[in-house]
């Protein structure tokens, strides 16, 4: 469960995800996010579909979804990327918006794009278990199983790596036939558990 | 031997305030993991577990692994250059689906649908697992399949990752645990199954098993552990989905698949108390 204290201030959060407060606060529900008209288009087209509301007012806000652990991530300026199930709230001050993810969405079976946050706050992203954070350089590229990638941070290029050959089609696959490989500088958010993918029994 | 979640969880070397991440406001985020700060074959936190490979191999169940640091290739079973591996320690071929090998060198995390992670320690022992509950093994290790259905024997001296829904309790036997919250169980002789006196009270004690009618407490039927050994339980009453594996080949004697004193197929378990045998409680 997350708590957040508001003073006058507002947050972002997932359309219903509020479990309790005190105080006084206002809830509004946010057509596209706030993101605009275009952001609007933008998200029907792509399919990432992500309701919010904006809360707004003083006092402490509870908010959870499906008992899933949250993990906080603070921005300073850097750009966070998540898909927009995973999202649960963000500092009103950030701003999100929807990007291209390239052949690792595919594989997911999360879709093709994916959801930003920007600017400087905090957002809290939701996972199943407690989310493991891992650090990407230069010299330490990591691997990571597409049903357990919840997020990532930074400057990093994602490669979609594959190990099918002809033993994956006689049914003697490895079950960790696809992996995005991550080159860069950046974290990466890695739950332990994973969704159910399209690539998973391969 | 030593059976015992090996080194404790807890953050890794690394320290700080570890991937229990704070409440509302809490502290800077999370522990940031690279591969130094990664512990070496121990837990990273409760529900995730790090292998590090330095050439060597471990064998690990499909789909377990989430994340990898390094240049480690999976391998199904299948493979031809695992044949001496194999033959050492690997043996059940119905689970050979599911199993994968991992060489290479790097750090692996290893998790399972959020259920808890431990390893434990064998030095020249045996223990018996629920087969969907076993994630790695180090080759060191046999694996047998126990002739008690569903469940994975392992045989030798090394580490093994296995994952439980809540934490593992060790028990010691003279013993009886609900089916359902068994684990596995170390060096005792295999359980059997126990049941409450009412259950064989005549036609009514089964009826009333099989209907729930006339209250049955759901805990009629327990395995009984006797002997020498340590029991494994988790703290949950929910089963791991278990994969569906093979038949173990019919031959007289085989539990689960020979034939029957009578010559009748026990293929289908039978519960006393089950109307389909009534008229052997009549003695006919």
């Amino acid at each position: 469960m997350l708590a957040v204290d508001l003073s006058g201030d507002a947050v972002k959060a997932k359309n219903g995800s509020m479990v309790a407060y005190d105080g006084q606060m206002a809830f509004k529900k946010m057509s596209g996010g706030g993101e605009g008209l275009r952001g609007m288009v933008t998200r029907r087209l792509t399919g990432e579909q992500m309701t919010v509301m904006e809360v707004q007012g003083h006092g402490t806000c509870y908010f959870a979804d499906r008992a899933s652990e949250i993990n906080l991530v603070n921005l300073h300026g850097e750009k966070l990327y998540v898909e927009s199930s995973n999202l649960l709230c963000t500092d009103a001050g950030l701003r999100t918006g929807t990007t291209f993810t390239g052949l690792r969405g595919g594989a997911t079976g999360n879709g093709l794009f994916t959801t930003t946050v920007e600017g400087t706050g905090q957002a809290a992203i939701m996972s199943d278990g407690p989310a493991v954070v891992l650090r990407v350089s230069a010299q330490y590229p990591l691997s990571v199983d597409p049903g357990a990638y919840i997020a990532h941070t930074g400057n990093l290029q994602q490669h979609f790596q594959s190990g099918v050959n002809f033993r994956t089609l006689i049914g003697e696959g490895s079950g960790e036939a696809f992996q995005i490989r991550f080159e860069g500088e950046g974290l990466v958010y890695v739950q332990p558990s994973e969704r159910n993918t399209v690539g998973g029994d391969v | 031997m030593n059976y015992g979640p090996a080194p404790s969880y807890g953050p890794g070397p690394g320290g700080g305030p570890g991937p229990g991440f704070g409440g509302p406001g809490g502290p800077g985020g999370p522990t940031v993991l690279d591969p130094y700060a990664l512990p070496s074959d121990d837990n990273v936190n409760p529900y995730t577990f790090c292998v590090e490979l330095k050439g060597s191999q471990w064998f690990l169940q499909k789909g377990k692994m989430i994340a990898y640091y390094g240049q480690i290739d999976f391998n199904g079973i299948g493979h031809g250059r695992f044949d001496r591996l194999l033959r050492t320690s690997f043996h059940s071929p119905l689970h050979a689906s599911d199993w994968v090998v991992a060489e290479g060198s790097g750090k692996m995390l290893l998790a399972d649908r959020a259920f808890d992670v431990n390893s434990y320690d064998l030095d020249e022992g045996n223990l018996t697992i629920r087969s969907g509950n076993l994630l790695a093994y180090q080759p060191s290790l046999a694996l047998k399949q126990s002739i008690v259905p569903g469940f994975l024997t392992l045989i030798g001296t090394g580490k093994f990752v296995a994952a439980s829904n809540g934490p593992v309790v060790f028990m010691e036997p003279p013993l009886r645990v609900d089916p359902q919250a068994l684990v596995g169980w170390a060096d005792c002789p295999s359980p059997c199954h126990h049941y409450d006196h009412g259950y064989m009270q005549g036609v009514m004690g089964g009826l009333r098993q099989l209907t729930g009618i006339g209250g049955a407490s759901g805990e009629e039927h327990q395995f009984e552990f006797v002997g020498a050994g340590t029991v494994l339980l988790q703290s949950t009453e929910l089963l791991m989905a278990e994969q569906p594996v093979g038949q173990v080949q019919a031959a007289a004697g085989v539990p689960g698949h020979g034939q029957g004193p009578l010559g009748q197929q026990l293929g289908v378990p039978r519960m006393p108390g089950q109307l389909g045998d009534l008229q052997r409680r009549f003695g006919l």
